[in-house]
């Protein structure tokens, strides 16, 4: 048999690079570490029977997924900065101090890679460092495959008493553009055929990812999808206080006023179509999605179907009346996901990681107080965490 | 509605005055009526055809 | 430790209501109910008294709380106490305005009053503790007030409203709860749906209270104003098309109407097609001529104002409302048509 060895020139690298490099550094729960330029979380995953963890096509939630606990993989990134998200806020996880507590990585190992942007623009550079998360993500949990678990949790469907209240979760995922997506099995929030029903499992699953940058507080990364605390609620109550009645994906900032109104009124058409008496309605992002969900909200309640809203404040410290970004009489049942505005008090790490400079400039070491706005996920609005805000 | 409380309903966002000068007669008066009548706050009115 | 304590005439004990005109007054040490507070208050002491006439200090606010404030940062307490109040509403307008002017020069202060009491509003920063309505609670009220002011006298951080025994100020604090926020989501969806709303967060509208009917329009001078972007034609000052950060005017100098030749539309929230067509039709000068001509309304005002109503900040646009009516007032201008798109 003949073998063929074919040699290409190397110019053919002349075309520019997304990335230059990565960094890898593993640092264990609760190190003194503050890291910067945080762009998205993810759990490690894999499936035994060889399907993506994170696939493009097909179905997720169905057969068997491997996850190793306790560890995350947290990716960094520093835009170049002639084409920066438009309105990029810093995005920070602190290991220790007071920043610990409004994200949940403390307690685990975190694998962070810091990639080096190349000169191939900010998309590609994003697209390469997403792809590369992934599959790091998918990687490590390689050992999962010849091991036995510690834990096994079965998620389906089970009958539930038909007097029990049935109780969708209504997802919002942004979609503005690119560095603005989330992304439904690889396709922009906006490009999915959202609002769409999907299984609650395809969500815990993969198929969701976060590609989404101008927010840090308020970014929903893709750990917070794989750990859905809404839908692990609603399979938790199933069958007790409720009947979990299924999800609902549907996109923050629909660019036209009737493209807003048309996509509240099919979100609630699809909650219909899933028999739901009550929805958790959930936000993603600032600015005109709120207005998305409210405008799903008042067309939910004409409906009768009972609502409450998750989003985050952004009210003045000094000021006396709570701030929301938009609002309808119909929104009378709101969970607070923190005020944004908020500061956290100052703490000097050991070590950063991700960059040395925030984004204004300052020494990541000595940032002074942080408001809640930069920690990557705090206020997510989800109800991921346990942060919250109340009237003194 | 924030802190409008005289309100006239007009026909569309690009022309809340209407089209011609017929219609946007009928809308003024109407306004001018709201504006010499006591009211409750966010009081909406429609234009008589 | 060192606490200031305010009460007013009659708690002074200078009299009743024939006294409610008392001037500002500094007395040493306890006074009337203070005598009972210092007896709750322990290791803080009562240096001195500061007294005013409710009348005189609602008829003088500035000059009272001057003379007051001076008084008070003379004896540099450690934390300053007025009331109780009870149900007074001069009395706690008094005690609330000055806590919180107190509180904003850095002295630890603490009022006490009814909740009801107008003056809970008027408090800032300060602290306000419950009371009963009327004098009956005195002997409840004294060593609560004691607790909180020696806690503020000590320094100590506070901790909630609920926990330290204060009304709730107004301000939103962060905290951690026990639950996620997806599980309080689906708390507050079941109860709702058994029939009880709550909810974590009030939105609401601003509520403006209604100005009286104009009285005789055809002596009135009418202004124009739109938010729906109308400029001279070219957009000399360029008004942005969104987020605009500030308004604009321009003299009519008589005009009978808005040309499509002289104006036209710069708002990137809608078709403009239509209103450059006929800018009359974002801003009715035509029509408001002729009732002029009719004398149904008095005058045009020959200034309107202009701005872009895109992705405005509430705040931004209740600053420009306030500017323009600021000009508007001063112009003479009884009512004001306002286009919005």
């Amino acid at each position: 048999m003949a073998w063929e060895l074919a040699t290409f020139p190397a110019d053919l690298l002349r075309e520019p690079e997304p990335l230059e490099g990565v960094s890898v550094e593993i640092v264990q729960p609760g190190e003194p570490v503050r890291i910067t330029h945080v762009l998205d979380a993810v759990e490690p995953r894999i499936r035994p029977d060889g399907r993506p963890a994170f696939p493009t096509e097909g179905k997720a939630g169905e057969g068997r997924t491997n996850r190793l606990d306790g560890v995350v993989v947290l990716s960094c990134l520093d835009f170049a900065g002639e084409e920066r998200p438009l309105h990029e806020q810093e995005s920070i996880v602190d290991l220790a101090g007071p920043g610990a507590a409004f994200t949940p990585f403390a307690q685990e190992t975190c694998v962070v890679l810091t990639f080096q942007p190349g000169r191939a623009g900010n998309e590609d550079a994003e697209a390469a460092a997403r792809r590369t998360a992934l599959q790091v993500a998918e990687h490590l949990a390689r050992s999962t495959l010849d091991v036995e678990p510690v834990d096994l949790e079965r998620f389906e469907a089970r009958s539930a008493d038909p007097g029990l209240p049935a109780v969708a979760a209504l997802i919002q995922l942004s979609d503005l553009g690119p560095l603005y997506y989330q992304y439904v099995y690889g396709t922009p929030a906006g490009k999915a055929g959202l609002p769409r029903i999907v299984e609650p499992t395809e969500v815990l699953d993969g198929a969701v990812t976060c590609g989404e940058y101008h927010w840090a507080a308020m970014r929903n990364p893709t750990v917070f999808f794989q750990r859905n605390a809404l839908i692990r609620s609603l399979y938790r109550e199933h069958g007790k206080r409720l009947r979990f009645a299924g999800v609902v994906l549907m996109r923050g900032y629909e660019q036209s006023a009737e493209d807003k109104q048309r996509a509240a009124d099919a979100a609630a058409t699809r909650a219909e179509e899933l028999g739901a008496d009550g929805v958790v309605i959930t936000t993603d992002a600032g600015g005109n999605s709120h207005t998305d969900v409210m405008l799903t909200c008042r067309a939910c309640e004409r409906a009768g179907i009972r609502t409450t809203v998750t989003l985050a404040e952004e009210t003045d410290p000094e000021s006396t009346r709570p701030i929301l970004t938009d609002w309808v009489p119909e929104a009378d049942s709101i969970v607070s996901t923190g005020n944004l505005e908020e500061l956290v008090e100052e703490w000097k790490p050991e070590r950063i990681l991700g960059g040395e400079e925030l984004l204004d400039g300052t020494p990541a070491a000595k940032a002074g107080p942080i408001p809640v706005r930069n920690y990557l996920g705090a206020a997510n609005q989800m109800g991921q965490l346990t942060l919250g805000a109340r009237t003194e | 509605m924030i802190g409008a409380n005289r309100i006239v309903r007009g026909p569309a966002i690009t022309h809340p005055f209407g089209v011609d000068e017929a219609e946007r007669r009928r809308i003024v008066e109407r306004a001018l009526e709201l504006l010499e009548t006591d009211v409750e706050p966010n009081t909406v009115w429609e234009v008589a055809e | 430790m060192k606490a200031v304590h305010y009460v007013n005439q009659f708690f002074a004990g200078l009299g009743g209501e024939d006294k409610a005109e008392t001037p500002p007054a500094r007395l040493g040490g306890a006074v009337g109910p203070g005598r009972g507070l210092a007896g709750e208050l322990g290791e803080v002491e009562i240096v001195a008294t500061l007294a005013c006439g409710d009348d005189y200090f609602a008829e003088h606010e500035e000059e009272a709380l001057a003379t007051l404030l001076g008084y008070l940062e003379q004896e540099s307490p450690d934390v300053f106490i007025a009331g109780p109040a009870f149900g007074s509403g001069r009395y706690g307008y008094a005690c609330g305005t000055l806590v919180a002017a107190a509180a904003e020069r850095g002295i630890p202060s603490v009022a006490a009053m009814h909740p009801e009491n107008p003056g809970v509003d008027t408090a800032g920063k300060a602290y306000v503790v419950p009371t009963a309505v009327n004098v009956a609670g005195m002997r409840d009220a004294l060593p609560r007030v004691a607790r909180l002011a020696t806690a503020l006298a000590q320094g100590r951080d506070l901790g909630t409203a609920s926990d330290e025994g204060y009304l709730p100020r107004g301000f939103r604090r962060n905290y951690f709860a026990e639950k996620t926020g997806a599980e309080r989501a689906v708390d507050l969806l079941i109860a709702k749906l058994g029939g009880e709303t709550r909810t974590e967060v009030g939105g609401g509208l601003d509520r403006v209270e209604p100005p009286a009917a104009v009285p005789d329009l055809s002596e009135t001078l009418v202004a124009l104003v739109t938010e729906g972007g109308c400029v001279p034609q070219g957009n000399p000052d360029r008004l942005p098309s969104v987020r605009a950060k500030g308004w604009l005017r321009y003299e009519l100098d008589g005009a009978e109407t808005l040309s499509a030749a002289r104006y036209e539309s710069v708002h990137g929230g809608f078709d403009v097609t239509l209103a450059n067509e006929d800018p009359n039709r974002l801003v009715p000068l035509d029509t408001a001529r002729a009732l002029e001509r009719e004398g149904r309304i008095g005058r045009v005002h020959e200034t309107f104002y202009t701005t872009t109503g895109n992705g405005t900040p509430v705040v931004a646009s209740t600053r420009f409302g306030r500017e323009i009516a600021g000009e508007l007032r001063e112009a003479g201008v009884g009512a004001v048509l306002l286009s919005g798109t």
